[in-house]
Parts: structure tokens; sequence; C-alpha cells
């Protein structure tokens, strides 16, 4: 159990303040934020790299806010991978067992099985040139993981890999956790944490700002910044107010919309997924749902299908699958009906509008 | 170079003349200089030894000053410390000092009178005219030679490097020696080459401390002073011969160096 306490750390004009984080042994953590949020930062204070100006870091009940970085047994995989390039790939892996007196057949046996875990058996005589981008994640997780490390940082792991070894590697950092690897992963993607995340902290400005459970911080993010990370495009500013016992909110286009009501009146953000919102050609007749007609502005291919954005005063991201796309026929200019429940709206207080 | 670019040419034009300004005199030197003079020369038992000299103290001043230069270069490379500009400073001040102003600071250390030549007295020992003192004198203003080689070489090293091998559980020592000097290696030994041959081709700052025991550019110059250049010129075409090949086998030496690094850890596996 790693276990952070109003961890703070001045770095030039950027400053980590008042980070608190409990990770329990065998979880695998995420913490999502821009570049120059201070993940890295974060990770290097973890590992001993750099020291908190103040604060305490204790892992497995020990403090080890002062210890040096070689007996803290925290392995970190940097971004770049740090591969000793005056090494053969055997010589980078078994280079943390080489300080540790340990006998050459032990070595080359520990190695090995490492090397086979890791798929990179193949690569073990060759020098570390000439070697992918995947090859050397392979070989400096292979690396960290001899050295048994109690918890395992990892440093934009999928940042630079290309779509079929991100999942590869994905399925290997999956495998790597359920056994029983504790493991703090640090990405500025929240597709990552979706797919890898028990629990996800948002980093921003040297802050966390939000931290809970995948389904916490994606559904009910708490202001603009982590829903745009949780890939939400759709940002109103509403003013809501009560008339006759009626909750109305307008747009500052006043377009009225129906929205969760949570009795609280006055300025608020409200935030939308975009696949959250239905588009049609005819009226929808269901009832107590948003209903709003509007003019088709852009047509983008995605992932998932198309992105269209539509104009009613406001503009609304709607995302539909390539099927839909077909069977709607939506061409830009297009008049369109678009359907969502208020359940959908997520109403950010507006002390925390940005 | 089939670009008709004037620009091109140009460079090129300025480039060689500047080549050429630097081989031509040496050049002119070699035309001069007869057969029959320089196997006299080279047989000649006086510059043998003055040429051996010249060698030997060269190497073994900028050995012994390594180990103190190249620890010197990596804190200069990794640390930040009050002053440190002006420990730059003072590294780089033999080279704007004239030698000779060089050599008449240093005799003042090394006579019996100075610190160190009362310490080295104690053990029976006269560093002014010995090759003790010639191999400080010529270490006195090459030294910045290696340092800043040496200082440049461990800060191309990746930091990233380093806190990876102390991550990985390796002692400070054990990183400095395992990765910091194997990767700064190539510039530590061309600072070492550069020390070296600015050690042996060192006159202002060794004939104030020596002019015996003689090294080589002491020699050529009391031979162009008593009998004139064309005495002079043969025994400075041997030793510029025998700089040149020290010179570029230590080159060749610390390039192949290069190229092998992997070998003990492919021979390991």
């Amino acid at each position: 159990m790693l276990k952070l306490t109003e961890i703070n750390k001045k770095l030039g004009d950027f400053a980590l303040s008042g980070i608190s984080l409990s990770i329990p042994e065998g979880q695998y953590y995420v913490l999502l934020g821009r570049s120059g949020a201070g993940k890295t930062q974060l990770l290097e204070l973890i590992a001993g790299l750099e020291k908190p100006d103040s604060g305490t870091i204790v892992l497995d009940g020990e403090d080890i806010t002062h210890r040096k970085i070689q007996e803290r047994k925290i392995g970190i995989v940097f971004q770049d991978y740090a591969i000793f390039p005056h090494l053969t790939v055997f010589g980078n892996i078994a280079y943390p067992l080489r300080s540790r007196k340990i006998d050459e057949q032990t070595i080359v046996k520990k190695v090995s099985d490492v090397a086979r875990q890791m798929n990179i058996s193949h690569l073990l005589s060759r020098t570390t040139e000439n070697l992918s981008g995947g090859e050397n994640q392979r070989i400096a997780l292979a690396r960290t993981l001899i050295t048994s490390p109690r918890l395992l940082l990892l440093d934009e792991p999928l940042s630079s890999l290309d779509a079929s070894l991100r999942d590869e590697m994905k399925r290997v950092l999956r495998k790597l956790n359920h056994e029983g690897q504790t493991i703090i992963h640090v990405t500025h993607d929240y597709s990552d944490a979706i797919s890898l995340a028990e629990r996800v902290g948002v980093i921003h400005n040297g802050r966390i700002i939000q931290e809970g459970s995948v389904d916490d911080v994606f559904n009910r993010p708490v202001n603009r910044f982590v829903a745009r990370y949780a890939g939400m495009k759709n940002f109103f500013r509403l003013r809501v107010m009560k008339e006759d016992g009626v909750v109305k909110a307008f747009t500052s286009n006043n377009l009225e919309l129906r929205i969760p009501e949570n009795g609280n009146t006055g300025d608020c953000l409200a935030v939308m997924k975009s696949r959250d919102i239905k588009l049609s050609h005819d009226k929808p007749s269901e009832t107590g749902h948003n209903i709003v007609k509007g003019k088709v502005d852009e047509i983008i291919r995605s992932e998932y299908g198309m992105e269209i954005s539509v104009s009613a005063g406001d503009l609304f991201h709607t995302e539909i699958s390539g099927r839909e796309f077909k069977e709607l026929g939506i061409k830009e200019k297009d008049e369109v009906w678009m359907c969502f429940p208020p359940e959908v709206i997520i109403i950010l207080g507006t002390g925390q509008a940005d | 170079m089939v670009e008709k670019s004037p620009f091109k040419w140009i460079f090129l034009f300025l480039s060689a003349l500047v080549l050429l300004f630097i081989i031509a005199p040496l050049a002119g030197m070699f035309i001069h200089t007869g057969a029959k003079e320089f196997f006299e020369t080279a047989a000649d038992k006086e510059v043998h030894s003055s040429i051996w000299l010249t060698l030997w103290v060269s190497f073994t001043g900028t050995f012994i000053f390594a180990i103190g230069g190249v620890p010197l270069a990596w804190l200069l490379a990794r640390k930040k410390f009050h002053g440190k500009s002006i420990v730059q400073g003072i590294i780089d001040l033999p080279v704007v000092l004239p030698h000779t102003a060089a050599g008449i600071a240093l005799l003042g250390f090394i006579s019996r009178d100075g610190i160190l030549g009362k310490t080295a007295s104690v053990f029976g020992l006269n560093l002014v005219n010995h090759p003790g003192g010639i191999a400080i004198a010529m270490a006195f203003v090459s030294l910045p030679f290696l340092i800043n080689s040496a200082r440049d070489g461990f800060a191309s090293v990746p930091e990233r490097l380093e806190k990876a091998a102390l991550n990985l559980g390796a002692s400070q020592a054990r990183v400095f020696f395992t990765i910091s000097l194997p990767l700064a290696w190539r510039s530590i030994i061309s600072g070492f080459v550069m020390m070296f041959a600015r050690g042996m081709s060192e006159f202002g700052a060794v004939v104030i401390i020596a002019y015996h025991p003689m090294v080589a550019p002491v020699l050529i110059y009391e031979r162009f002073s008593s009998f004139g250049l064309n005495y002079a010129r043969p025994a400075a075409v041997l030793f510029i011969l025998v700089a040149l090949i020290v010179f570029i086998s230590l080159r060749l030496l610390s390039i192949r160096r290069r190229e092998k690094p992997f070998a003990r850890d492919a021979e390991a596996y």
C-alpha cells in the first residue's frame, strides 16, 4: 500500500501541491493529465529521484520519504525507456542483478525467465541499436520487473506505440496486474485509463482535481477539465431559474433545456457526451426529453462512426455509428432533430465551472 | 559538388585557403629537409632521448592528472553548486595565460621556497630541472583540454540513464563506473589525447621550469638559436612525425574502442 500525504514540491515556476493519494496493494491506478501537469514529476518523487519539499511517502507502513532511490524497491519505466546504449539487451536486463553480487548462472536463468515472460528471448544477444519502440519498452519493463519491485511506475507506456502494439502491451500490463503487481500508470490518454484502470486520478497544474473509480470520473466529472478528458465535447453555460415551482434552464442563446433537478438555481456549466444525443429527420415523439431542431454544420469521420456537429443557436456535438449514419443519410446543411433525456446532462457547480 | 551555387564555391575557396595556411609551412619544412640530414638527426642520441622524454613525461602527467580531472569534469557536468562558473573560469585560465607567465608562477610554486617544492624536497626531490617539474608545467597548460572535453562527454550522457541505473539498485559509484564513464569514454579519451598532445608541444612554461633535461620543443629551440634554421629543421620534422604517429594511433584506438563496447556482454551471454 502506497500512501502520499500532502506532498508539495516546487520545480521552477511549476509546483506539485497538496498531493494526497492512497493506493492499495495490487491496484492498477491511472494518473491522467496533460503534458506539463506534473505526472512525471510525481512519479519521480515516488521513485525517489527527487525529494519533496514537504509531505510524506509511506510504502507498506514504512516512511520512505527520505529513503535513497536504491533502497525503495520501486521500479520506474521511463517514457523514453532509458535503455543503456552501451550494453546488450541481456546486459540491460541483467544490470540490476549485477549490482547484487548474484552468481552468473542465476543471472542467466533469471534474465531468460523474464525475457520469456516479455516475449523478447530472441533479442537477448542483440545490441540496443535498431530496436523498435515496442522492443525497447519490453526490455525496459523486463529490466525493472527483474528487481521484483513492490510498486511499478509507468510513465506514458503506451503513447509511442502503434495501435496493435498498444493492445498487446495493454494485455501484458493487465496480466502483470492480475498477478498481483501494483501499478501506477501515468498517461494523457483517457482511453488508456478506461481500459486499464481500477482507479483514476486526474492531475492538473500540479494538483489532483478528481479521484475515483473509472465510472465516477468519466460519468461524473467534477469540472470542465475532467469532462474534456472524459471525451465530452458539449459544454453549455446555463441560467437556471425557478418559475412557479418549475425549474427552467436556458443556454446563452436562450435555448431552453430540461435538466436533472438538484434544487439549485443560478448560473452553471452543463456537459454532455456526444453519443448521448440521438439524431433523426422527423420530429421525435419522446416525452419529457429535450427535443431540439438544428442544422448540420459539419460531418467528420471518427473511430466510432461519424461526428456530426449541429447548430441550433448553440453548437451541439453528436456522434453516431457508421451504420446509423448510412441509414439516416444525413448530409451537411440538412435540418435534423436532436433528442436527449435530461439525465445525460451533467451539471457542474458554478464554482467549478472551470 | 555538381551544384553551381556561387555561395558554395566561395565557402569552399575560403576553407581551402585556411587549410592551405596550415599545411603549407609544414609541407615546406618537410620539402626543405634533405634525407641525409633527416637520417643523421634520427640517429642522434640526444634527439632520441629528448623525444622519448617528451612523450613519456607528457603521457604520465596526463594520466596522473586525469585521475583528479575526470571526477572534476563529472562534478561540473552534473552538479549545481555556488561558484560553479568561477570554477569553470579557473579551469580555463591556463588557456588565456601567456605560457611563460604560467611557467614563472609554477616556478615559484615548485622551487625549494614554494609549497610543493618544499614538500618534494622532504622526499629528496628537486622538481626544478626534473621530469616531475616538466610534467607539472605541461599539465598546467594542457589540463583544460581534458577537463572540458570530459565535462562535455559527461554532460552528453542523458541524466535519465543515471537515474534509471540508480532506480535499478546500483550505487552512485557503480552508476559512475558502469554508465557515466563508459558512455562519456570517447570524449574522455579524446580530451586525454588532446591534453597529451598539447603537453608534448609545450615550450613556454617548460623552458622556465627545466631547460635540462631537454624536451623536444626546447631542443628544437636550442638548435635554432645556437646553430640556425637548417640545423633545427630536421629535429622539428622528426618530432612532428613522431607526434603525428602517436596522435593518429591514439585516435584510431579510441575509435575502435567505440565500435566494440558491447563485446563484453555479448560474450557474457
